[in-house]
């Protein structure tokens, strides 16, 4: 198995290989601009050198996903259990959820900017508008979901409400729970971003990538894109999937989700 | 006849009870400002002025709202052409389907928004760039949906397709791809959403761009115009609603849940 | 009278190549004449409907030929037609344009397309769904389209890889009867797999018992009874002990293999 693994990691690998090999040659022989497009031999050389400081724009962002992402959490898994559980509450809610749901979280910029002012304030607060929202939804429709004959067997074998709470309709939820963190993570982050760009004044993924174009510094604004690629690509894939595999799957509750 | 009348007074009930928590959500607030409760928040009434001034007195609103559409409905059917057929190209041979896959991974995992710079540099500061933010939007997500449709649809389909006398082109277009339809078409829902969300951001960043829902909150601030923001606000809110409820939810319904292809979840 | 051989395969061999490799059919040798209900008869694993898809061309053997009127078989055509045990209708499409998608592709222009289709649609019992889509079907109406659907286009030889496999006791029975009806009008050439002994003896003019894996074919018995059979008949029962006689150390055999 692990021989299949490796070859197949190889054989992925060798498109991107070609992709900055031919970026390169296109740029050198004028195909693309190179004042334009930039050139991988300049790019990586240079996100090497601007390392320290790429840590701490880095470090910025991933505090501020850290912050506005586990608020959201909480507040949507309790949220969202509520609202699983009783249906008023959920009836009443859920239209204005998933209208809000669609708004981008860049929109919301400069009314925060407004009010908050640039900087953290904003853009966390953003953070948790856009990912409470995902998660809130699929929490409820995780409770919601509970099996009617799962609630009926535990309620003849004596279940009280809280036992109930916790052996029956929490396990369950856990599965659309992971889905709505994956979602609530990912707008998250993309959406943290993107705030950055406007509402950012000294560090951040965001800013890093703004800043150099407004300085005409192409080369960081490529490199930067691919550092969030990088990123973001591997935090989704092995973080997730590490939450994924410990829950849902030990449990046999695999949902085929795109 | 009279089943028409049971299904538009049900479809009218439940609009009604959509409709409820907005009603009560709105009237809410506006006591809340009344009551000078919160300093900044301007209240519906004050909102709804503002959307008649800039819909009937000045006239701009109109504007704002066409200028976007028309950007929105380029590059999302830009995403849905090229999106198909590239998805359909890299699907004919497994081996490039498997090689491409997890490069496409990356580039999906890039926020639109990351885009913009880029395409500020290379394709300007006016509409062109929007646009292309809204293909890129969509045009990942189409192209994965696809690949993913092809590569999804059941052996045994196939085999009956062969068995039948189907050649190359035939076994694509009448099997292939209706097949692929149901990851394309929820594909096509998400790609929507994508578009709708890098139209407003690139519109926010685009200088030379003057018209726009996302351009116009972006100016109101410097105006310190809190009612139009909102009311841009309202407007994305709303917009985004239709776009995926009304016409996406129609599409879904009159191809793959007809067909009861409708995928689990 | 002199039996033409209609399918003939020699010395067939199938290995599946992957993490574990398993050789599914051994050395199979066989010959099914023309007009005859063949049943190949075997336990679970058998490589009974693998044997059925190296016959449809969906697979390639790994050792061995087949031919079919003479002709080396070399991949799927329409000189053959398939009934999935999964159905695999074209869910996106009418019961009508399930049937008529194989003449479609033939060329035929639409208005004689549907007249035959029709024919086979009313020959099946469909004739007020035409316009239904499959999955508002119930298995043994959705199994009836994939028999017109197979037949529409008249192929030499019928492939039927346990048709009935996925309907409940009843709808089972009742297909039987359905299909051996259907079949005593015209005769085609059937090859049908199954894993029940006593729809093997009901349908079969010959049925083959194999082997469990790797699949050989163990034993032929020939069922001379007249038709329509009864499940009752004592007669019926006597092959039914023969036939099950050979196959029982079989199943016993695949009960101890490991799962796929």
């Amino acid at each position: 198995m692990d021989n299949k693994k490796i070859s197949s990691i190889i054989f992925g690998i060798i498109p991107i290989i070609l992709f900055f090999l031919f970026w390169e040659l296109f740029a050198e022989y004028g195909i693309l601009n190179p004042a334009l497009f930039s050139k991988p031999t300049i790019i990586f050389p240079k996100l090497y050198n601007k390392f320290p400081e790429l840590i701490n724009h880095l470090f910025a962002t991933i505090y501020r996903l850290l912050v506005s992402f586990f608020i959201a959490l909480g507040i949507g898994i309790a949220i969202g259990m509520l609202m699983g559980y009783k249906k008023i509450i959920y009836r009443s809610l859920n239209p204005l959820i998933t209208t809000v749901m669609t708004v981008p979280g860049i929109a919301m910029a400069p009314i925060f900017i407004l009010w908050f002012g640039f900087g953290d304030p904003t853009i966390i607060t953003i953070g948790i508008i856009v990912a409470f929202f995902p998660i809130v939804y699929n929490v409820a429709m995780g409770v919601r979901s509970v099996d009617k004959q799962l609630v009926q067997a535990a309620n003849i074998m004596g279940g009280k409400r809280k036992n109930l709470f916790l052996n029956v309709y929490l396990p369950h939820s856990v599965s659309y729970i992971v889905i709505g963190i994956k979602l609530g993570l990912a707008r998250c982050w993309r959406t943290i971003v993107a705030v950055e760009f406007i509402a950012a004044t000294s560090y951040g993924l965001g800013y890093m990538i703004w800043d150099a174009y407004e300085y005409l510094n192409f080369s960081v604004v490529y490199g930067g894109i691919i550092i969030m690629a990088i990123l973001f690509f591997t935090i989704e894939k092995t973080a997730i999937r590490q939450l994924e595999k410990r829950t849902i799957e030990r449990w046999g509750l695999v949902h085929e989700h795109e | 006849m009279n089943m028409n009348k049971e299904l538009i007074k049900n479809k009218l009930f439940a609009l009604i009870q959509f409709l409820i928590p907005f009603i009560v959500v709105i009237v809410i607030w506006e006591i809340i400002v009344y009551f000078g409760l919160i300093g900044q928040l301007p209240a519906p009434s004050a909102i709804y002025n503002k959307f008649v001034y800039l819909m009937f007195e000045k006239n701009i609103l109109t504007n704002h709202i066409y200028g976007s559409l028309y950007r929105l409905i380029l590059g999302y059917i830009l995403a849905i052409i090229l999106g198909i057929v590239v998805g359909s190209i890299i699907s004919l041979k497994k081996i490039i389907s498997d090689m491409l896959t997890p490069m496409l991974s990356l580039f999906i995992a890039i926020p639109t928004i990351a885009w913009v710079p880029v395409l500020l540099i290379t394709l300007g500061l006016g509409d062109k760039t929007v646009i292309a933010a809204v293909f890129l939007g969509g045009f990942f997500a189409i192209t994965y949906s696809t690949m993913h449709g092809i590569r999804m649809v059941d052996k045994n389909l196939i085999n009956a397709a062969k068995i039948s006398g189907a050649k190359k082109l035939s076994m694509f277009i009448s099997i292939f791809l209706p097949g692929s339809l149901v990851s394309l078409i929820p594909g096509l829902r998400l790609a929507i959403g994508y578009s709708w969300r890098a139209l407003v951001g690139a519109e926010m960043l685009a200088a030379m761009v003057k018209w726009g829902v996302g351009k116009m909150i972006y100016t109101s601030r410097f105006w310190n115009d809190v009612e139009a923001m909102f009311l841009g606000l309202v407007i994305i809110g709303i917009g985004g609603l239709l776009l995926d409820q009304l016409l996406m939810r129609y599409i879904e319904r009159v191809t793959v849940e007809r067909w009861g292809m409708v995928s689990e979840g | 009278m002199k039996k033409e051989v209609k399918i003939k395969v020699e010395g067939l061999k199938k290995v599946f190549e992957g993490e574990n490799k398993v050789t599914a059919l051994e050395d199979v040798n066989m010959e099914i004449f023309g007009n005859e209900f063949a049943v190949i008869l075997g336990p679970s694993g058998c490589g009974k409907s693998t044997l059925l898809y190296l016959m449809a061309g969906f697979e390639k053997p790994t050792k061995g030929n087949m031919y079919l009127d003479g002709k080396k078989i070399r991949k799927p055509g329409p000189d053959r037609g398939f009934v999935f045990q999964d159905f695999a209708l074209y869910p996106w499409r009418t019961v009508l344009k399930n049937v008529t998608f194989p003449l479609e592709l033939k060329g035929l222009p639409k208005v004689d397309a549907q007249k035959m289709a029709n024919k086979y649609i009313e020959m099946v019992g469909l004739d007020g769904f035409k316009n239904a889509f499959p999955h508002t079907l119930s298995g043994g109406m959705k199994q009836r389209v994939g028999i017109a659907r197979a037949l529409v286009y008249e192929p030499e030889v019928l492939l039927m890889d346990e048709p009935f496999g996925a309907l409940d006791a009843q709808t089972r029975k009742q297909m039987q009867i359905e299909l051996e009806k259907i079949w005593e009008k015209n005769k085609k050439t059937v090859v049908f797999v199954t894993h029940s002994v006593i729809e093997a003896v009901y349908l079969a003019d010959r049925v083959f018992v194999m082997t469990a894996r790797p699949g050989k074919i163990k034993d032929i018995v020939e069922v001379n009874l007249t038709r329509p059979r009864e499940y009752t008949d004592e007669n019926f029962l006597k092959v039914r002990e023969k036939v099950l006689s050979l196959l029982e150390s079989e199943v016993e055999k695949s009960m101890h293999q490991k799962q796929e």
